[in-house]
């Protein structure tokens, strides 16, 4: 059986190393040194956002009215980098006109909202309310 | 770049079912069993409603 370790790490580096994870996805984590996490994490996320806006997935951005491009707007922020570079990544813009896009449009969703649990796991790791195995990384 | 729906699902699903697994689990050997049970499970799944709303595809 996994032996199970509890963290002792100073609060403020976690609260840097959550602001960190969120903007770049697993770099909170290779700050608190579980590099297998940072890395899945990061490649994990970065696949589905890079995906979603080569395949033209609609961005959605702060200055809407509607309460579900807000809900879009959201999850998108929470891809960190990814948001903040989807002009670079993908300059032709969204267009959801064809299946490709609206599918795109979901993958970089759900970029977001995964980046969002792992800086969620991060905290609870950080602030030592979950047990990790001997082998967590 | 253009990814058909069935492509797209299997890169969804690899992606997040190994994201699941290293938040969810704490060994390797737990983490490799459950991302590969969560991977068929999203393809299982997501063939299996499909094949049931091809009727009212029509």
């Amino acid at each position: 059986m996994a032996e199970m370790r509890k963290s002792s790490i100073n609060p403020a580096l976690v609260l840097v190393a959550a602001g960190a994870g969120w903007l770049v996805p697993g770099l909170g984590h290779a700050l608190l040194q579980r590099w297998s996490k940072a890395i899945v994490y990061f490649f994990a996320v970065g696949i589905l956002a890079v995906l979603g806006l080569w395949m033209r997935g609609n961005v959605f951005s702060s200055n809407s009215a509607d309460a579900f491009d807000m809900l879009g707007f959201l999850a998108d922020i929470g891809s960190g980098l990814f948001y903040f570079l989807a002009g670079t990544i993908n300059p032709a813009g969204g267009d959801v006109s064809r299946a490709s896009g609206d599918y795109g449009t979901r993958l970089f969703a759900t970029a977001g909202v995964l980046n969002l649990l792992c800086v969620l796991e991060l905290l609870h790791i950080g602030f030592g309310s979950k047990e990790e195995g001997h082998a967590a990384g | 770049m253009i990814l058909n729906h069935f492509q797209t699902m299997v890169i969804f699903a690899l992606a997040v079912s190994a994201a699941f697994a290293f938040l969810s689990k704490n060994t390797m050997r737990e983490r490799i069993r459950y991302a590969v049970w969560a991977f068929l499970a999203f393809l299982l799944v997501a063939v299996g409603i499909g094949w049931l709303m091809y009727p009212f595809s029509r």
